[in-house]
């Protein structure tokens, strides 16, 4: 992440980083993304942000459900079927397999989903726009912008200040 | 939120997120390991070099050296096996069981717990693999492309069910707990001074950043792995009791099992958590983490699947009289109540129905040592419900010609001990590298249920 040209407004209150996105984002500013130390649900819903994982994970599981059907289908009847104790190869307790295997398919491909989304992978690095997010401190971040001339520097300042932020960086802006 | 009522203030000492922060990581990040770790760590590794001596005799000698005979030929492998299993539902159970219940007071205890699945559940898994005698052949067990005539597996076999659920439930679990660490492991990357420790825990946060987007896929991520994971606790050991229940064995054939078990394994699992953290808080100091109530409501939730264990064992005494089947009454009436096999059934009555019993007592309740106590019994009783239901069984079936005695080797003997050497080496590492609490879930806690400020009142 590139760390130039960025103001970041640092509070050390879940609930008054919060209003403060609602508020920056009600007076034109654009917020580019907050770091929090755990999960902000309503910044979320301020920052307008979705997902379409749920669906992901649908569409893995059923895929999964499907696919071992058509194996035990395939190996117990029409590859090798085995006649013991009168039984129908086509079995009700094929059900049980196909359960298992959904949740392993669905769990398996929808971390990998998030892994891939979310460009995570082993031994990344991705310097923090302020470490101590990591810690107690919630960070928004907010695009400087070249054009952004002193004024419009000021009002964002300001604004970051009036909504209860502690300390207000302005990086190579 | 209506859990501040009912469970009271779950973090005590008025913290702030910093000292979460600093609580946590400092026995990861001290740099001098304590010395009661060496020693615990020295004495589990002797029991699992005992232990590795004794699979390798197994191996070497074959299934021979154990105690097993042609009526008895399920022992002390089997009886473990399930032991392990049902320890390694703590986790699940826990982490999302509780989360779905909305029981907040979760949060301290969930990480230990999922680990100690995770490593109970791989002992769990040696048991099965060294009972087929021949561990290198062990891969037959998957359905693959043979040159066995392309014979498949049985997969109607509840035998099969179990790899395969198994194997599901240790894969899910392992990457449920792992990916709740990746924001702690973030946390001590951006906390250590030290250079190695800053590239390992880089190396296994994955880059974990916490940006508001990454947060949301991870909250979506976790919730959807954990909504998918919950149904794995009914389900490995219904699958599990499935394989005593398909047998026509007298005090097996009941379909009380797959409940029976499942209910059974969270009580086991339950009371090994309550054994942990008694120790893990002592020792760490966090009794301000893992408070008094946590202990309390775990004890609570003791004493109501206590309960049911003992309806489960009147019950099938009940059916064994009511079927008037003189084979199930000889099992339940002669067999395990009054035959030879007397003081283990009623040592599984009496510390599995009973003895928990005691904590309808508040002064028992909050009695440390006395709950430290009973949780190591209800560990000893359901050790002994699995000795009950394998060996009195198979003991004494339907003709008397086959009736066999069963006593466990050394070597069967040594395997259990290792895999219990294994399972504190594993509890050690975890104690001393990984985040034995969730940090940011914590955090997440923090100011709802335990700090009181003005703005309490707006925020939901």
């Amino acid at each position: 992440m590139n760390n130039k040209n960025q103001i970041l407004g640092i509070y050390d209150d879940p609930d008054v980083v919060t209003h403060a996105v609602e508020s920056l984002l009600n007076n034109g500013v654009k917020v580019k993304d907050v770091y929090s130390p755990f999960p902000l649900e309503h910044v979320w819903k301020y920052l307008k942000l979705k997902t379409r994982l749920p669906y992901a994970t649908f569409i893995y599981g059923a895929t999964g459900t499907i696919s071992v059907f058509a194996f035990l289908y395939w190996t117990s009847v029409i590859d090798y079927p085995l006649t013991f104790g009168g039984k129908p190869h086509l079995s009700l307790s094929f059900v049980i397999l196909m359960f298992v295997l959904t949740i392993l398919s669905g769990v398996v491909l929808t971390l990998a989903t998030f892994l891939i989304r979310e460009k995570l992978y082993p031994g990344k690095v991705d310097p923090l726009p302020d470490p101590r997010s990591m810690d107690d401190k919630f960070v928004i971040v907010i695009q400087g912008d070249r054009t952004m001339d002193d004024s419009e520097l000021k009002k964002i300042n300001d604004l970051l200040k009036e909504t209860g932020a502690v300390e207000v960086n302005l990086n190579n802006v | 939120m209506y859990n501040i009522k009912v469970r009271g203030v779950l973090i005590e000492g008025n913290k702030n997120y910093h000292d979460i922060t600093r609580d946590i990581t400092r026995p990861i990040l001290d740099k001098k390991t304590p010395l009661w770790w060496w020693i615990v760590a020295v004495i589990s590794s002797v029991m699992l070099a005992w232990g590795a001596w004794a699979v390798y005799n197994t191996m070497t000698v074959g299934i021979g050296s154990w105690g097993l005979n042609n009526s008895v030929s399920w022992g002390w492998a089997i009886i473990n096996f399930v032991w392990w299993i049902g320890i390694g539902h703590a986790g699940t159970a826990f982490s999302i069981f509780l989360l779905v219940l909305h029981q907040r007071w979760r949060t301290s205890i969930n990480r230990a717990a999922e680990a100690m699945t995770i490593f109970a559940v791989l002992q769990a898994g040696l048991f099965p693999l060294i009972h087929m005698g021949r561990l290198w052949d062990g891969f037959f067990v998957f359905p693959y492309p043979n040159t066995r005539g392309a014979l498949w597996d049985n997969f109607n076999s509840p035998l099969f069910w179990d790899v395969m659920a198994i194997s599901t439930y240790l894969t899910a679990s392992f990457l449920f707990w792992y990916v709740g660490m990746m924001p702690d492991f973030a946390t001590i990357r951006e906390r250590t001074s030290s250079k190695i420790k800053k590239y390992i825990y880089n190396l296994l946060s994955f880059g974990w950043t916490g940006s508001a987007r990454s947060w949301l896929r991870f909250e979506t991520a976790a919730l959807l792995m954990g909504g998918l994971t919950a149904p794995l606790v009914v389900s490995v050991h219904s699958i599990v009791a499935t394989d005593f229940a398909a047998g026509v064995v007298p005090g097996w054939h009941s379909t009380i099992f797959p409940p029976f078990f499942v209910v059974g394994a969270i009580f086991s699992g339950f009371a090994m958590v309550l054994t942990m953290m008694i120790l893990v808080r002592k020792i760490y100091k966090y009794e301000e983490y893992v408070t008094q109530r946590h202990l309390d409501a775990i004890a609570r939730v003791l004493t109501f699947v206590s309960l049911i264990m003992g309806v489960a064992y009147i019950s099938e005494i009940f059916i064994a009289w009511y079927s008037d089947s003189p084979y199930e009454m000889f099992t339940f009436f002669k067999n395990r109540a009054t035959g030879e096999y007397a003081f283990e059934y009623w040592a599984m009555i009496i510390f599995n129905a009973i003895v928990p019993q005691l904590f309808w007592f508040k002064k028992i309740r909050q009695n440390v040592v006395i709950v430290f106590i009973i949780s190591i019994l209800i560990n000893i009783g359901m050790w002994y419900e699995r000795f009950v239901i394998v060996v009195t069984s198979l003991s004494k079936t339907w003709l008397p010609s086959t009736w066999h005695d069963y006593h466990p080797t050394t070597t069967e003997v040594a395997i259990y001990v290792g895999t219990i050497g294994f399972f504190i080496l594993g509890i050690l590492i975890f104690l001393r590298f990984l985040p034995m609490m969730a940090i940011s879930e914590l955090k997440g806690v923090l100011k709802e249920t335990s700090i009181v400020t003005e703005n309490t009142n707006d925020h939901e």
